[in-house]
């Protein structure tokens, strides 16, 4: 496992129509350390996908640098995992062939890449739905198999944006109880973007408050593991840990 | 920290200053590409990679188009050729709209006519014409049928299309709510239908302009068609290349300006389109 | 309107009854009304005379002959545009202010599709099979550049991060996301570029060969063969139908369908 370290990032976007520049990072800094789960909270259009974007390379940071055990990251690659909002399955691949779809980019043997895919979907309970495609599933489902997608291609580090915001309340606590149990178990290192505070302080190890372009506070989050939701809706501590947080991004 | 943003450069700022004006005066957008296109066309044939006589500049078909515009030629012909797309087109209409309507509402007339539609739809128009000269010479006659022939299909199929695609939950609750046959015909199947209808139109005047034009290539005496097989009969390329540009111009005109706003104007009046 | 309630082989009577029952009845219909009103085989012939024709053109090879040289210009053609013509739809589509600022000149090109291109394509390449494959290029280049494009830019930009960020190189995307992403676009403009190139052909062969169904129609003119005519007609549609019906509209509905035809927005 690897350290990521961000250096003094930022972006500025030209925009074309208005003919104007937008910041949306100004001077970021931030480490996180193997096996450790760290959250981005922070108000709408602050800048969190465009931090997450450049760590994962799909965008140039403006300046600054982004390190990956002392490298410069270059583009995306499969260090980085990644998990979209919008899901992001290739709709003409079946469950399997989208979960084995990273280890076949690494070249493995076929029959090791299904193997490995089925075992990552019978982890999150979704054996059964491997031949079938994307468009067969519901959303809760759907977003499973891009987190297991991303995991199964082994991640140094694991990237999601608001990842569990389209599904419902209900499929939305499973998700992050199971997120947590396979974190729990793993200990992959998570970089984890959300706008609900309660998502943040449940997952995280530190909750990281970004507005406007800028990292306001960090807050620690020693609640300890496992979490589960039915033990924490109640607990004081997640209760004021998440009032802090709150206000932290409020007064932002 | 990091630095403050830079500076807007100029390059910048021209592609926003295009951005803009493409927003605000969409003809712009439409004509933006044609630029760069005709540079290179002005540039190729400018340093005479191709012999001139067999590539004609653009400033040289500018200036036979105004030329043959001048005499009146061009003017003459362009209306013999939409004049006869009209008549046809409104032909076909007439045909096909109803025959697609019978096609679409009855499950019988479908089973029995459908193979049938789809084979003399194959044929296409094209090949109708060496039994047409037979039939009816060199002329009006001829591209008529063609052009009727060309416009009715798109307008039958989908017309049919249409009417088999609302559902069937609509007519009855026209009819339980004590419209008469004719009414859920005017005031359901039909404005239901209307989306597939305008379609089938705009792509039947589309075929149609194609089919026209071919006509008038082989058994022309008079059009755009015809005065680009006249052009090339004398080795004039600069004419041919006019006539090409006069059939683009004006078919892009009328599929953008008056068929696509009305389809896209019935399709989402109806809630059809999703944008 | 009608609801799926309609199956053909409900009624213990196979669809390929219902397909062929409408041509014969119309068979013996054309063949009643030659008769009884003595139409001359100089205006229409009768279907024995046409089925004479076919046969004799079996016999000497000259059927053969002609619709192996329009089959083979239109493969020849087709096959040329689209390989320029989905690799180019492919670089322009993932630029999306490329594919938006020339998108109206590829349409405005579709539409020239074909047909209007004989006369230009004639003098370039002279008549023969050089013209006649240029007209082709035209009809189906255009139109799959153009569905290419759309298609590739419509696939949502995810779908390629996501791939990239699964270890995917440049290579790997264009196979594994942007082709298949793009191809129910792309077999959607093959069936409406081949639709206007069919047509094409005919009217080329018409007028710039010495082969072919188009030329044979033509010629048959000269002489007032009828029944080579219509043999002709009924070539034309037949082969047409066959290719559209038996090999790309079914390719169509299968891509659409395997591809769900709802694309993540
Ligand atoms: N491609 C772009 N071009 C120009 N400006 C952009 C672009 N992408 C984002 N921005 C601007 O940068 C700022 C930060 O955007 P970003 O998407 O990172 O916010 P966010 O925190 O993820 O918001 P949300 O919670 O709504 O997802 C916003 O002001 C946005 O308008
Ligand atoms: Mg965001």
């Amino acid at each position: 496992m690897k350290e990521l370290v961000v250096e003094n990032l930022s972006k500025v976007y030209f925009d074309p129509r208005l003919g104007e520049r937008v910041t949306a990072l100004d001077g970021v800094s931030l480490r996180i350390t193997p096996g450790e789960f760290v959250a981005v909270a922070g108000p709408s259009g602050c800048g969190k996908t465009t931090l997450l974007n450049l760590i994962a390379g799909f965008l140039e940071p403006t300046s600054g640098r982004i390190l990956l055990d002392g490298r410069e990251i270059d583009g995306p690659g499969p260090d980085r995992g990644v998990v979209f909002q919008s899901y992001a399955l290739f709709p003409w691949k079946t469950v399997l062939e989208n979960v084995a779809f990273g280890p076949r980019m690494r070249g493995l043997p076929r029959a090791e890449c299904e193997a490995r895919a089925r075992r990552w979907l019978e982890l999150v309970g979704l054996g059964h739905v491997a031949n079938r495609y994307p468009r067969e599933l519901s959303g809760g489902m759907q977003q499973r198999v891009g987190v297991v997608r991303a995991l199964a291609n082994e991640p140094e580090i694991l990237l999601m944006d608001e990842p569990f915001a389209a599904v419902d309340a209900q499929t939305r606590m499973t998700l992050q109880e199971e997120l947590a149990r396979i974190f729990e178990e793993r200990r992959p290192t998570i970089f984890f973007i959300t706008h609900d505070v309660n998502e943040a302080v449940f997952l995280a190890d530190r909750v990281l408050v970004l507005s406007k372009g800028r990292l306001r506070e960090e807050i620690p989050v020693p609640i300890p593991r496992p979490r589960r939701w039915a033990a924490l809706v109640e607990n004081d501590s997640f209760k004021a840990l998440v009032g802090r947080v709150l206000q932290a991004v409020r007064t932002a | 920290m990091g630095p403050g943003p830079p500076d807007v450069t100029a390059l910048e700022r021209l592609l926003g200053l295009w951005l803009r004006a493409a927003e605000r005066w969409r003809i712009l957008a439409t004509l933006g590409p044609f630029v760069p296109l005709l540079l290179l066309w002005w540039a190729v044939a400018a340093i005479e990679l191709f012999p001139p006589a067999f590539f004609p500049g653009p400033l040289e078909v500018a200036r036979r188009a105004l030329e043959l515009a001048w005499k009146g030629i061009l003017g003459a012909y362009l209306e013999d050729s939409l004049i006869r797309l009209l008549v046809g087109a409104a032909a076909g209409i007439a045909v096909g709209l109803p025959l697609g309507l019978l096609l679409g509402l009855s499950d019988r007339a479908h089973r029995v006519l459908w193979p049938l539609v789809l084979f003399f739809q194959a044929i296409g128009d094209i090949a109708w014409l060496p039994i047409l000269i037979v039939w009816f010479g060199f002329g009006l006659g001829t591209m008529t049928f063609v052009i009727v022939y060309t416009v009715m299909f798109p307008v039958l199929m989908n017309t049919a299309l249409g009417v088999r695609s609302i559902p069937e939950v609509l007519p009855r609750a026209a009819a339980s709510l004590g419209a008469s046959r004719a009414r859920i015909l005017s005031e359901v199947v039909l404005p239901g239908a209307l989306p597939n209808i305008i379609t089938g139109l705009r792509n039947g005047l589309g075929f149609g302009w194609r089919a026209l034009v071919a006509a008038e290539i082989i058994v022309g005496t008079s059009g755009i068609g015809f005065m680009m097989f006249d052009a090339r009969r004398a080795g004039s390329v600069t004419e041919v290349v006019v006539g090409l540009a006069v059939l683009g111009i004006v078919w892009s005109i009328v599929d953008s300006w008056i068929l696509a706003p009305l389809e896209k104007a019935t399709g989402e009046r109806w809630g059809l389109v999703a944008r | 309107m009608r609801s799926a309630n309609r199956s053909d082989g409900r009624d213990g009577l196979p669809a390929f009854f219902w397909a062929a029952a409408p041509f014969v009845v119309l068979i013996l219909l054309w063949q009643l009304v030659v008769e009884l009103f003595d139409v001359s085989p100089l205006v229409f012939p009768s279907v024995p005379a046409v089925l004479r024709a076919g046969l004799d053109g079996l016999a000497d090879g000259s059927l053969a002959a002609h619709v192996g040289a329009s089959l083979l210009r239109v493969a020849t053609g087709t096959a040329l545009a689209v390989l320029v013509a989905v690799p180019l739809g492919m670089a322009m589509g993932t630029q999306r202010g490329i594919a938006a600022f020339f998108t109206p000149l590829l349409r405005f090109f579709s539409v020239l599709a074909g047909i209007a291109w004989i006369p230009i394509a004639t003098l370039w390449f002279g008549y023969g099979f050089g013209a006649i494959v240029f007209v082709i290029f035209n009809a189906v280049f255009f139109v799959v550049t153009y569905n290419t494009v759309l298609g590739v830019s419509t696939i949502p930009i995810e779908l390629r991060r996501a791939a990239a960020s699964l270890g995917a190189a440049r290579l790997a995307i264009v196979r594994e996301v942007l082709l298949p992403g793009a191809l129910p676009n792309i077999v959607t403009g093959i069936r409406t570029g081949l639709g206007f190139a069919w047509r094409g052909l005919i009217a080329a062969e018409m007028i710039a060969t010495s082969t072919g169904l188009g030329y044979m129609l033509f010629l048959a003119r000269d002489f007032y063969r009828t029944e080579v005519i219509v043999l002709g007609m009924i070539l034309v549609g037949a082969i047409w139908l066959a290719l559209d019906r038996l090999l790309l509209a079914p390719l169509e509905r299968r891509t659409i369908e395997r591809w769900g035809l709802v694309r993540p927005t």
